[in-house]
């Protein structure tokens, strides 16, 4: 029972530990285990060890988060795809005429007002994480590509071209924005 | 205005003291059990390398891997070296303290 757990926490702890830092943290944690056994017994080193697994696994683990840039950026793009929808919904639903609601989607004012509101997220999200801006685009060019192609609602043709350009276009300037500011300071 | 790597967090403070106080035998368990010795704070080999590897990644301190030994289970040390930066970095944040408390009675040690 003793030796199971103790290779469970030896395994979490492999896991959990920083490539870089593998072999040595598990040198320390043997070391510091045959220490502690020949001072005391097998069974308190093994306490120890558990011990350590417990308080290590927050720090090892946030540790591993925040040192995964790709992870930071696709949570920025996520962040700022969720926000260009809430905009997006935020815009429709204030231009919304309730007597012609079909028509409403297909208003041009509303690609206009959410243009700039989508050039300053794909800024802000540039900014957290130079690469987040290219994601988002990348996101919502996938999401028009899958909307023109299942919508079944009837749009002409230079709202499905302007739908199709707004977005991408929109994060891209805001993206190019951000660079343009870095350049110049 | 100072760059952003000057700046310490407490942990990472602590840390950077043990590996100058160690110099040349800092690794892993000897900053756990130097920090535990000096303050009586038991960090976990966690915290330790997570501080340890923000640190070098900061360039406050470098790293080395020492020779295999057979009480590890065949595994190397790593030892740590404070770099340049990384005692400017300490004397500046020491710096900050030593102003902030300048003055202040209620600190005196007892």
């Amino acid at each position: 029972m003793r030796d199971r757990a103790l290779h469970l926490a030896m395994w979490t702890f492999s896991w959990l530990a920083p490539r870089s830092q593998r072999e040595a943290l598990m040198g320390d944690l043997a070391e510091e285990y045959a220490l502690r056994a020949n001072a005391t017994s097998a069974s308190a080193a093994c306490r120890w060890y558990l011990r350590q697994l417990c308080a290590s696994v927050a720090p090892l683990l946030w540790s591993r988060l925040t040192r995964t840039a790709w992870l930071a950026t696709l949570g920025v793009a996520l962040g700022a795809y969720i926000a260009v929808g809430v905009v997006e919904f935020l815009v429709s639903w204030a231009i919304a005429n309730p007597s012609a609601s079909g028509a409403a989607a297909i208003d041009p004012l509303g690609l206009i007002i959410t243009f700039p509101m989508v050039v300053l997220i794909g800024y802000i999200a540039a900014r957290l994480r130079r690469r987040a801006a290219i994601v988002l685009g990348a996101m919502m060019l996938l999401n028009v590509t899958a909307i023109m192609l299942w919508s079944t609602e009837a749009m002409p043709r230079w709202y499905r071209i302007a739908y199709f350009l707004v977005g991408p276009a929109a994060t891209f300037i805001g993206s190019a924005l951000r660079s343009l500011r870095s350049a110049r300071s | 205005m100072k760059n952003r790597q000057d700046a310490l967090g407490s942990l990472e403070h602590i840390v950077l003291l043990a590996v100058m106080r160690l110099g040349s035998n800092a690794y892993g368990m000897t900053v756990r059990r130097e920090i535990q010795s000096a303050t009586g704070r038991d960090l976990s080999i966690g915290a330790v390398y997570a501080t340890l590897v923000r640190l070098e990644s900061k360039r406050l301190i470098r790293s080395y891997t020492g020779e295999p030994t057979a009480e590890r289970g065949g595994r190397a040390k790593r030892y740590f070296r404070m770099t340049a930066d990384g005692e400017s970095a300490l004397r500046s944040t020491h710096e900050i303290i030593l102003k902030m408390s300048a003055g202040l009675k209620g600190l005196r040690a007892t």
